[in-house]
């Protein structure tokens, strides 16, 4: 919308000059390109329309009745979203989300920023081979990695237990204690985002103009001035980017509590879209966890537009 | 004119491009009458262990191979995938004909999910259904499912020759928790690293289901008032069902994180633990990947609270055949149904020889062909199951889940330290009212 706006308002005042026939030229061109461009995105739209669209509002449209699939829904007005409102089991899943969100995504960005200082400070065939190595997380599934995770969290025989046992330290029940079982999630979380995390963040390093640091050295600048200075202030945009959508990636973690804890023990490692799914998985009706993830949508919606609101001050400033 | 030959060949493109897509979408498994006359039906079944995977595919073609009018398409899914997988079909209206079941069938013929029997299985082969699992195949008059089997879901294993070790008879399990417990504490000693007294439940979803018996056994009930109405779980008998549990826990006779899961035998067939809480399945298991351990593994009934106030301490479980409410074919998955589990009693033998006796048929007949097998003599733990354990086994709860998961998290509560045992039952009551009012149970309890 805005830029439509921003169109019009820069195309107006070259037309008036023609006059009408100029008006009309213009207006038959404009008209053509629209064409064009209402096939070209026609695909886009119709698929979004169905895979999207559609499927949103015939969820709003379920998440007021009772549906098992087998009988025609029955309404029930408001009753699906008062109930999930008033499961503190919702709000609690909720709430780990965010803790899981503040467990990864800070140690994400970090270790991603130490891994891009390291790769733009190496040789050329170092950084190459930096690169590579921390990409191939991204590229393992993330129910592979999974399981892969829970061999190593065995109680008995697990790699870690094992390590722990050289320093004659008992074994912990990482995966079935609910105090640690969280942050066992979050460490393979971690693991399989920093590839991505990391080279979006070599990318934006690489692109800070050098003279930026020859300026600095002249001046006598050290490390930690270099990056507080130039550095950190140049990857700002980049940072609140990778920070929105590792906050949204995280907060919807799915497939690593599924397998690996089944959301337990005692419901430490349900996340708002583990709880979702069990409940579609063992209710015979669905509207509570349709209302459920609506809800959920609406706390993301919430989040995500504070956080953009952000990205686009920034912008501006630069 | 070549510009707007351009712009067809877009549109075209992308009409193409959205149809082979929504195709794509709506691409199922065939079903309905062919050409030629031929109905075919899908058939859906879990991933059981191997052998019970080759029944399955062996009275499958076996069938197709007996007539030439019902072709019949097996299709095995993994058992963690079942149930999101079966959701989506329902939700897009393209359930299988006919696939099995487990647990109470209630809610299932509440939501209007399964087919009626009567008409579509005859009235003799739905008649051979023995009492102890009419509970699980109808609702008054009518019937909705036929059950292939029933089994124990808790019973009590041990490896022989761990109990030798420690000095106690390898032949005789505990009567009573408070025998298990003097056993553990004779055995821990003798244990290596990474070995365990007993591998028991140890997390809320399996303590919901499979505690029932026990929740019975101490208390005399479960965990409602027979008109659900109300929870009943603030007794004596449930406190001391959760205290005992944290006796194992707290004594470190179990181990703090589950070595395998309860329905599978890893743990004891790797002599991880002397004892092994499980279905009666898992010596099915034990003899196709352990068998070394078969001879040396013991089997009973699950120990009693000292005080019990119920007769058992298990529930019994079972897998069952349904048609779809839905099925266009429902005559078709009938005559599949009858013919493969409800007819000759010969095509069941196998299944119940082959995973060593661990299973209850639910037809007389079957019941004499599968003992008159030859192999049955090598299989004493088959009357343990058959004449000890079952006939007194109760049924799976009727009541919704939500119900059972709020005591088995209680249950874990309790185990693991998180709450007192009044605070978790007193949480569980709430989420178990919450279920009452929101289901609104009294209206659906079972008339007495």
């Amino acid at each position: 919308m805005t830029a439509t706006q921003t169109m019009m308002s820069e195309t107006k005042p070259m037309i008036q000059p023609g006059g009408r026939h100029a008006r009309r030229q213009h207006a038959k061109y404009r008209y053509r390109d629209g064409r064009i461009a209402y096939f070209l995105i026609l695909p886009a739209v119709v698929l979004l329309g169905i895979f999207v669209i559609w499927p949103a509002i015939y969820a709003i449209y379920l998440s007021f009745h009772d549906w098992s699939f087998y009988k025609d829904p029955e309404f029930v007005g408001w009753r699906n979203f008062t109930n999930v409102l008033n499961d503190p089991l919702f709000w609690a899943a909720i709430g780990r989300g965010f803790v899981f969100v503040l467990m990864t995504v800070p140690v994400m960005l970090l270790l991603a920023f130490f891994f891009a200082s390291l790769v733009v400070s190496v040789s050329r065939w170092a950084a190459s081979t930096l690169k590579v190595s921390i990409y191939i997380p991204t590229i393992i599934s993330s129910v592979i990695t999974s399981i892969i995770f829970a061999l190593i969290y065995n109680y008995s025989g697990g790699l870690l237990n094992a390590a722990l046992a050289v320093f004659g330290i008992d074994p912990i029940a990482w995966i079935g204690d609910p105090a640690w079982a969280l942050l066992a999630i979050a460490v393979p979380a971690v693991w399989l985002g920093l590839g991505l995390t990391s080279l979006i963040m070599v990318a934006a390093m690489i692109d800070i103009p050098t003279e930026y640091y020859e300026a600095a050295a002249m001046e006598g600048a050290n490390w930690w001035q270099k990056t507080a200075f130039i550095t950190l202030p140049q990857l700002k945009n980049v940072g609140l980017y990778l920070l929105i959508t590792g906050f949204v990636a995280a907060i919807q973690q799915f497939e690593l509590p599924l397998v690996m804890t089944g959301g337990g023990p005692l419901d430490s490692t349900t996340l708002p879209n583990l709880f979702i799914f069990n409940h579609f998985r063992n209710d015979i009706n669905v509207g509570y966890s349709i209302a459920a993830a609506l809800l959920l949508f609406v706390v993301l919606g919430t989040v995500s537009a504070l956080v953009f609101k952000f990205v686009n001050s920034e912008r501006l400033v630069d | 004119m070549h510009k707007r030959y351009s712009r067809l060949a877009v549109t075209a493109v992308a009409t193409a491009a959205v149809g082979a897509l929504l195709a794509g979408c709506g691409a199922g498994g065939d079903t309905g009458d062919n050409a030629d006359g031929v109905t075919t039906i899908q058939f859906w079944h879990r991933t059981f262990t191997p052998v019970e995977n080759e029944w399955y595919a062996d009275i499958v073609k076996k069938f197709n191979e007996s007539q030439d009018e019902i072709k019949v398409v097996d299709t095995e899914v993994p058992a963690d995938a079942w149930d999101q997988k079966m959701k989506s079909a329902q939700a897009a209206g393209k359930a299988p004909d006919i696939y099995t079941h487990p647990g109470s069938i209630q809610d299932a013929v509440n939501a209007g999910q399964l087919h009626e029997l009567n008409g579509i299985v005859s009235d003799d082969a739905l008649g051979e259904i023995i009492d102890a699992a009419l509970p699980v195949s109808a609702v008054g008059d009518t019937y909705y499912a036929y059950p292939l089997l029933l089994e124990p879901q808790t019973v009590l294993f041990w490896n022989k020759d761990m109990l030798s070790a420690a000095g106690l008879d390898p032949e005789v399990g505990p009567a009573t928790w408070g025998e298990l417990i003097d056993m553990c504490a004779e055995i821990q000693p003798t244990l290596s690293d990474g070995q365990y007294c007993i591998s028991p439940a140890s997390d809320a979803v399996t303590f919901a289901w499979s505690t029932v018996g026990q929740q019975y056994n101490f208390a005399g009930h479960t965990a409602l008032t027979s008109d659900w109405t109300a929870p009943d779980i603030n007794d004596s008998g449930y406190k001391s069902l959760m205290e005992s549990y944290k006796q194992l826990w707290d004594n470190d006779y179990m181990p703090k994180q589950a070595l395998a899961a309860y329905v599978e035998g890893k743990d004891f067939g790797e002599e991880k633990a002397a004892f092994k809480v499980s279905g009666s399945w898992m010596m099915s298991e034990i003899g196709s990947d352990y068998p070394d351990l078969l001879g040396k593994t013991g089997i009973g009934a699950f120990p009693n609270a000292d005080d019990a106030e119920g007769d058992t301490a298990t529930t019994l479980g079972n897998f069952k055949w349904v048609v779809d409410a839905k099925s266009k074919n429902a005559e078709a998955a009938g005559a599949f149904l009858e013919w493969a589990i409800a007819g000759d009693p010969e095509n069941l033998v196998p299944f119940f020889v082959n995973t060593q006796f661990t299973k209850v048929p639910v037809r007389e007949s079957v019941q004499e062909a599968v003992a008159a097998d030859a192999a049955a003599a090598d299989a004493p733990w088959s009357g343990i199951i058959v004449n000890d354990i079952a006939p007194t086994a109760i049924p799976e709860p009727t009541y919704p889940w939500d119900v059972s998961l709020a005591v088995g998290t209680a249950m874990e509560s309790v185990m693991k330290g998180a709450a007192s045992v009044d605070d978790a039952i007193k949480t569980a009551e709430d989420a178990i009212n919450t279920v009452i009012q929101r289901d609104d149970l009294p209206s659906k309890a079972p008339k007495s």
